[in-house]
């Protein structure tokens, strides 16, 4: 009896003790160095690797810092800082953010360092462009790491099979190759629907291209799609599906994960072009089958819409950053000045085969198919972000889905305003 | 621990004390017990109600970096269609699962109460899905039911044309009927079994000797003293019901379940709550889940289950009947306050969790 009282005992002393010891955190570790937690999304490979020599670096010129670079799963990111930023002791010092009102929220809940006055003049003057997506109220609050172009990524092997010599620039070309590749047997267009975004992606663009630049922008910040030029849009994903062009079940593909996602068929040749972001060419070499970068890949930006009021250069685009903790020392900061130089931007393009945010580092983009997406980013009007990005989880998922049900034949352009207009009451 | 044992040194001296030592040792040995109880699933309940009076994104505290906005989140969740539609959703997977898991698994406990060669394995097999997590099987089955996956590529070589299983919304549901027919059948199957076995052969070779077939027996015999059984399991399948999360989560994904047809009221929770960062609707969500839940489970309980306890006391002495149905009643009130505080928990704490 004795024993066991004793064992219990010890048993729950330990607990204790291990329930404390999990909230680690930032700070001071027991060797005196300052501690910089960083969160990054890139759990395997290159990208991993990337994050430990970039630490490892940094620590060889600063003997006093440990940076514990820290993995996250992409899709779990979101929850896990959630809730680690209630805390500052369990929350990191540095980590991903993708700009629009997600960083909004943060920034309005105090956990996120102004860094207007702090970044480098390599960030200041190189990354000019990309910092719009991480300025909030005229204030820096994170530094772009690359920025990611949507457009169209195409097999060039299966185009030619079809017997298309130049990449459609148009509408009407684009609807004529996708009638060629049907004619050939090939699956036209890949589209992950389970994911929404994918499909989403469409819409925005057709908006772009639609709606004059002042309009585009109006709906970006005051969520009223009154333009006509909005239920254009609707009526082009309408005229798209009509085409007939996506895979069998694009409702339940998902758009990254393994060779029966869109960007596996792409990767497989199993369908011959995906309308995506610039993160294409390093998601569709993890899914060829030797895992090496898709030989045939190619770009071409977004078809011109006749008669549409947009720009036909302007793009639409993403951007990977890192912001700094409200809470986070001074080597934090130091740490992601650090990584925004020039050498460490031009590996990280290498690493995740991906347009750094640096100007002067964007000349190691080495392959081909982001080079074309670089001229078509040089050449662009303006740059504006993912409309789900703009907007926030909250309407962004509601548009996003309003256009994923007009895909599966439910609801029309009003629907997807409607449901915009019931996400921003419940949140 | 010291406590517990100096207690015991003085029971020595005073047998009278025995009593208050052994309650205090029950209080002191259910401290764990009540802190786990208090701490996830008392305490999520009231924080989600709390969280539900607010307009907030999750950042911060509700009351700094949220907006008080009393029941308009309830206002706001009753009148969406989309709830509506997912509560719909639920509420037919619940009385499907009842038409169609009933009636089969007691065919198939029948068939497996019998003697015959292989028993043994047909009812491992049967059970087998049960055990399985639904992340398996829900990766599973979607693979298959693809458009071009194995079903459809099964029925091509036999000459008919498939479609599309998960993605076509009219069909979806039914497809999400039939998975989990298949995968929640053995564990009814088992139940079912468990009953038949305690019925006494007697009665059998009673029926026999009286004439009675083989369909007339199980009729009036296995039917009427399976209906305990049937009663108990036909709880635990619309608790169930009411709880689907994850085999759909896994085969639609975060956002098209919805325009599927297949969203029940977990995954309405959980789109709205975590994946549109709307912590305080999705915190009002849980709450509207837990009085649903809690309803359904107490009327449940009023009126079906009670026939149960009736039934036992019905040849006791009077007085004795009496007393005992009101310690009954209480003992009741307790198990269904108990049950209520089971059924909803999981649905509240996802949000209060994540």
């Amino acid at each position: 009896m004795r024993v066991k009282s004793v064992f219990a005992a010890v048993v729950a002393a330990a607990t204790v003790v291990g329930v404390s010891a999990c909230g680690g955190g930032s700070g001071t570790n027991a060797d005196g160095k300052t501690e910089v937690v960083v969160w990054m999304n890139s759990t395997t490979g290159d990208g991993k690797k990337f994050w430990d020599d970039a630490a490892a670096a940094f620590e060889a010129k600063h003997q006093n810092v440990d940076i514990k670079i820290e993995a996250i799963q992409n899709e779990d990111m979101d929850g896990k800082l959630q809730t680690a930023l209630q805390d500052p002791s369990s929350a990191p010092d540095m980590f991903l953010a993708r700009g629009g009102q997600k960083l909004r929220d943060v920034v309005e809940a105090g956990q996120v360092m102004d860094l207007t006055d702090k970044i480098s003049d390599q960030v200041k003057t190189q990354m000019k462009t990309a910092l719009d997506t991480t300025t909030v109220d005229g204030k820096v609050y994170g530094v772009p790491q690359s920025v990611l172009p949507g457009g169209i990524w195409y097999s060039k092997d299966l185009f030619k099979k079809a017997g298309i010599n130049e990449t459609p620039k148009t509408w009407d070309e684009f609807a004529d190759a996708v009638k060629k590749l049907k004619d050939a047997g090939i699956t036209p267009i890949a589209l992950g629907g389970k994911d929404a975004w994918p499909a989403a992606h469409w819409y925005y663009w057709f908006a772009l291209r639609e709606c004059s630049q002042s309009a585009f922008d109006e709906a970006s910040s005051d969520l009223k799609f009154t333009n006509e030029c909005w239920v254009k849009a609707g009526d082009d994903v309408k005229n798209l599906i009509d085409l007939d062009g996506f895979n069998d079940g694009f409702l339940t593909t998902s758009a990254q994960q393994g060779a029966s996602s869109s960007a596996g068929l792409l990767a497989n040749h199993m369908a011959a072009m995906e309308l995506m972001g610039g993160w294409e060419p390093g998601v569709v070499r993890d899914l060829t089958p030797d895992k090496k970068d898709m030989a045939d890949l190619g770009y071409f930006a977004f078809p011109e819409m006749e008669g549409g009021e947009g720009d036909p250069t302007a793009i639409l685009a993403g951007a990977d950053s890192m912001s700094i903790g409200a809470w986070a020392p001074q080597e934090a900061v130091d740490f992601l000045n650090f990584i925004s130089e020039k050498e460490w931007q031009e590996k990280y393009a290498e690493a995740f085969v991906t347009i750094p945010a640096a100007k002067n580092a964007q000349s190691a983009v080495k392959n081909e198919a982001l080079q074309q997406v670089l001229k078509v980013y040089d050449q662009a009007s303006s740059v504006s972000l993912w409309l789900d990005t703009v907007f926030g989880q909250n309407v962004g998922n509601a548009l996003n889905e309003g256009v994923v049900n007009m895909m599966a034949g439910k609801g029309n352009a009003d629907d997807i305003v409607k449901g915009i207009e019931a996400a921003a009451s419940k949140g | 621990m010291s406590v517990a044992t100096s207690m015991r040194a003085k029971r020595a001296g005073r047998p009278r004390s025995d009593k208050f030592r052994q309650r205090f040792e029950m209080g002191v040995l259910s401290v764990p017990a009540l802190i786990m109880f208090i701490g996830f699933v008392i305490l999520p309940v009231i924080m989600a109600a709390y969280y539900g009076f607010y307009k907030w994104k999750g950042f911060g505290k509700p009351d700094v970096n949220g907006q008080f906005v009393g029941f308009d989140n309830y206002r706001i969740i009753l009148s969406d269609p989309s709830f509506q539609q997912a509560l719909g959703h639920t509420l037919f997977i619940a009385v499907m699962s009842l038409i169609i898991q009933g009636p089969l698994a007691i065919l198939f406990a029948l068939l497996l109460n019998q003697k015959f060669k292989g028993r043994g394995l047909i009812r491992t097999l049967i059970f087998v899905p049960y055990v399985v997590s639904e992340v398996i099987i829900g990766t599973g089955w979607s693979l298959m039911l693809q458009p071009n996956g194995a079903v459809n590529a099964v029925l091509k070589n036999l000459g008919l044309q498939g479609v599309d299983w998960i993605a076509n919304p009219k069909i979806a549901i039914w497809t999400l009927m039939f998975i989990i027919s298949w995968k929640y059948i053995g564990f009814a199957v088992i139940l079912m079994i468990a009953g038949m076995q305690a019925i006494p052969e007697e009665l059998y070779e009673a029926a026999r000797v009286d004439g009675a077939g083989f369909w007339r027996q199980q009729w009036s015999i296995t039917l009427p003293l399976l209906a305990p059984t049937i009663r108990m399991w036909a709880f635990m399948s619309i608790i169930g019901s009411l709880q689907l999360f994850d085999l759909v989560y896994i085969i639609w994904g975060q956002y098209v379940s919805s325009t599927a047809g297949t969203s029940t009221m977990a995954t309405y929770m959980v789109r709205e709550g975590r994946l549109a960062n709307n912590y305080g609707y999705g915190s009002a969500v849980a709450v509207v889940i837990f009085i649903i839940s809690l309803v359904i489970a107490l009327t449940y309980q009023r009126f079906v289950l009670n026939r149960d306890l009736a039934g036992a006391t019905e040849q006791r002495e009077r007085k004795q009947y009496e007393r005992r149905a009101k310690k009954r009643e209480r003992e009741r009130m307790a198990e269904s306050e108990i049950e209520a505080a089971i059924v909803p928990n999981n649905a509240s704490m996802e949000v209060s969790a994540s």
